[in-house]
């Protein structure tokens, strides 16, 4: 009896560790970079992370709720990117004010775009937004004429300031910005209906169908959200540093891809949540910086972002592979079996 | 008609024209973009299209991306969508090989291989044995094969000539890309030939092939069946990784360097004219032929586009678009003949 006992805990601990993985793990390498990498805890430093973390958490934020509906964009970075550049240049003529609702509703229009092609004409999401992403980089490099687009006037400098000038100490316009986007779209997930159709729709399309869930319309929404999340994030990341760069989110895709696997949301859907991902995306960026306070290159950084995601991937695998095994046959009387095994 | 046949209302009726379609289907549309040039070349707007000379710069401008694209068809057919992990095997591969020169030719192609079939297996045990999500494993393992090339070579770029002094290797080697039969027939299209009949053999002929079908097309139904769907799933990702070992080479062969950004971009292209030449991401439908369609198809393309004087990017956007669009036709025209889609 007392045996059983010790295995529930042991199991609860276990759950409750996969559970709350991704805290643990940021936990862990807080601790870390604060004992051992020099200059971490400065003001700076941890500004600069937050800064780098509100880039591409906003854009993961609209990837996590794809991902949720069991779907993939990839075309997120060069819409951050798209966008940027189109704020940018609107920027002289409309102003602060026109110009970055007009970018961010340009990404919402190739969110639109995806989520019909991939909800009406029923294409996998994996070609139409590599298709979105070709077109949008040839969009960006003829809108651009394939130059940096960069702002120099005193109305730029003002944007610039309000989007960098701290409201509290470390937290910048925009990361408080980002920080809110987190919790309100991590409430709508998970208190509201529509949120949790997105749940539903990805965990099983035909069951949420049957369960009179409009389901076109919920994969639609969540490509339009993670279009105007992308473009949120390239946006406000050009206004504050004046510059939009042509490869502005040409790493995105990596940061982000492997902060949501790693933050648990699974790819076949159903399963997530946006503050795990944002949680993940700080914690990925910030053993980044590690690395480079180190004093290792670039090469480390890859590698490592590469064996963290692999690890993860892997882990998750294998316990799937053992949870399969089990599947059809009886776990109790397998461990009783094992006893006896054990005893005689 | 027999009164009691029971009537399956889903049974497609086929005729000469479906079942026609069904065959040549990519290269329909190969033809009919070559008709647009030759319109397009009799009205005056382009010249030189309809030259051999033009034919063979189309092939030649492909080759490497069929090369890959029939390796990581046997990926995408087996119901894993994509090797995302092709071109750091080809840039390992290529480095890999410029480095092994310094014994000789052919420990240097000895070595690339050994690489290729390194990845290929991890990626193949992983995705096969514990059904990882192919697109996220292949990812990581880029990102971790990329580290290690530049962590090994410091982010350098390595050159044959600085390698070794031995003329003959080095010759034998930068004639992996140049080399030409006749004078006209050039490498990397006879590698692609050889590697898109292999590849249609295997698929076709061979009892891998009848089970990567059955496994790409109903994975529950293959392992009920007595197939052993991970080693089979597993040997789709090895030919992919070979496949791309084969373009690593002839990709380093052809810049003479060897460097970690070779065969960047090779991952979405190679999706893209898989697609494009007819198998679907649900797997275990479309050919190897088709494939090598398909990256006939965006050679013409391209050629046509570059023939009219558009710009590169403005290429990208008709692309994109006209990807999108066969993609979708192919996937509406197998919903309405009652087939399944991806």
């Amino acid at each position: 009896m007392t045996m059983r006992r010790i295995e529930i805990d042991k199991n609860r601990l276990l759950s409750w560790g996969d559970r709350y993985r991704i805290y643990l793990l940021f936990a862990v390498i807080f601790l870390i970079m604060a004992i051992f990498a020099p200059r971490f805890l400065t003001i700076f430093n941890l500004t600069t992370i937050l800064r780098t973390t509100a880039l591409h958490g906003t854009i993961a934020i609209g990837f996590t709720i794809v991902m949720i509906c069991g779907q993939l964009d990839l075309s997120i970075g060069r819409i951050a990117t798209f966008s940027a550049v189109l704020a940018m240049l609107l920027q002289p003529q409309l102003g602060f004010w026109l110009s970055v609702p007009l970018a961010v509703a340009a990404g919402a229009g190739i969110g639109l775009i995806n989520g019909l092609l991939v909800a009406k004409a029923k294409i996998h999401s994996f070609i139409v937004t590599i298709g979105t992403m070709t077109i949008l980089q040839g969009l960006v490099f003829t809108i651009s004429g394939g130059n940096t687009v960069s702002l120099a006037s005193q109305e730029a400098f003002a944007a610039s300031d309000f989007l960098s000038n701290p409201v509290i100490p470390l937290l910048p316009v925009r990361v408080v910005i980002f920080i809110l986007l987190v919790l309100g779209f991590d409430f709508l997930l998970k208190k509201s209906r529509p949120g949790r159709n997105f749940y539903l729709t990805g965990g099983n399309r035909t069951t949420a169908w049957l369960a009179g869930i409009k389901t076109d319309r919920v994969l639609i929404g969540a490509f339009v959200i993670s279009g105007t999340m992308a473009a949120a994030g390239g946006v406000l990341f050009a206004m504050e540093t004046m510059a939009a760069t042509l490869y502005l989110g040409e790493n995105s895709l990596m940061y982000v891809v492997s902060a949501t696997i790693i933050g648990g949301t699974i790819m076949s859907g159903g399963k997530g949540g946006v503050l795990k991902t944002a949680v993940a995306v700080l914690t990925l960026e910030m053993l980044y910086t590690g690395v480079v306070l180190f004093g290792l290159g670039n090469e480390v950084k890859i590698f490592i972002s590469g064996l963290v995601l692999a690890v993860v991937v892997l882990y998750e695998a294998y316990a799937m592979y053992k949870h399969e095994k089990i599947i059809g046959q009886r776990p109790e009387l397998i461990r009783e079996l094992e006893r006896k095994k054990e005893k005689g | 008609m027999n009164q009691n046949s029971t009537v399956d209302s889903r049974a497609v009726q086929t005729n000469i024209f479906t079942s026609f379609m069904g065959i040549v289907g990519i290269y329909a549309i190969a033809a009919l973009f070559i008709l647009l040039g030759a319109v397009l070349q009799m009205t005056g707007v382009i010249n030189n299209f309809l030259t051999s000379r033009n034919f063979i710069n189309i092939i030649d401008s492909v080759a490497l991306l069929g090369i890959v694209a029939s390796g990581m068809a046997f990926v995408t057919y087996s119901g894993h969508y994509a090797d995302l992990s092709a071109p750091t095997t080809m840039a390992f591969s290529g480095i890999v090989a410029v480095e092994m020169l310094r014994f000789g030719f052919f420990p240097a192609l000895l070595g690339a291989f050994a690489v290729g079939i390194i990845i290929g297996s991890i990626n193949g045990f992983v995705i096969g044995k514990f059904k990882a999500n192919p697109i996220i494993w292949t990812l990581a393992m880029s990102y971790v094969t990329m580290g290690v090339i530049r962590f090994i070579w410091v982010n350098r770029q390595i050159y044959p000539g600085i390698i070794t002094d031995d003329v003959r290797a080095i010759m034998l080697f930068d004639n992996i890309y140049r080399f030409r039969l006749f004078g006209v027939i050039s490498m990397p299209l006879i590698l692609m030939i050889i590697l898109v009949i292999i590849g249609q053999f295997l698929l076709t002929k061979t009892p891998f092939g009848i089970k990567l079908k059955i496994t790409g097309s109903a994975k529950r139904t293959a392992k009920f069946t007595g197939i052993n769907v991970s080693l089979v799933i597993g040997t789709a990702f090895l030919l992919s990784a070979l496949a791309a070992t084969v373009a690593g080479l002839a990709v380093t062969s052809l810049s003479r360097v060897g460097a970690w950004y070779i065969g960047e971009g090779y991952d979405f292209r190679a999706v893209t004219a898989i697609v494009i030449g007819g198998m679907t991401l649900a797997g275990g439908r479309g050919s190897i032929v088709g494939v090598m369609g398909g990256t006939l198809v965006i050679g013409i393309m391209n050629n046509i586009m570059t023939l009219l004087g558009i710009g590169t990017f403005s290429q990208d956007i008709i692309r994109g678009m006209i990807f999108i669009m066969v993609v979708g036709i192919n996937a509406k025209t197998l919903r309405s003949m009652g087939r399944d889609d991806a």
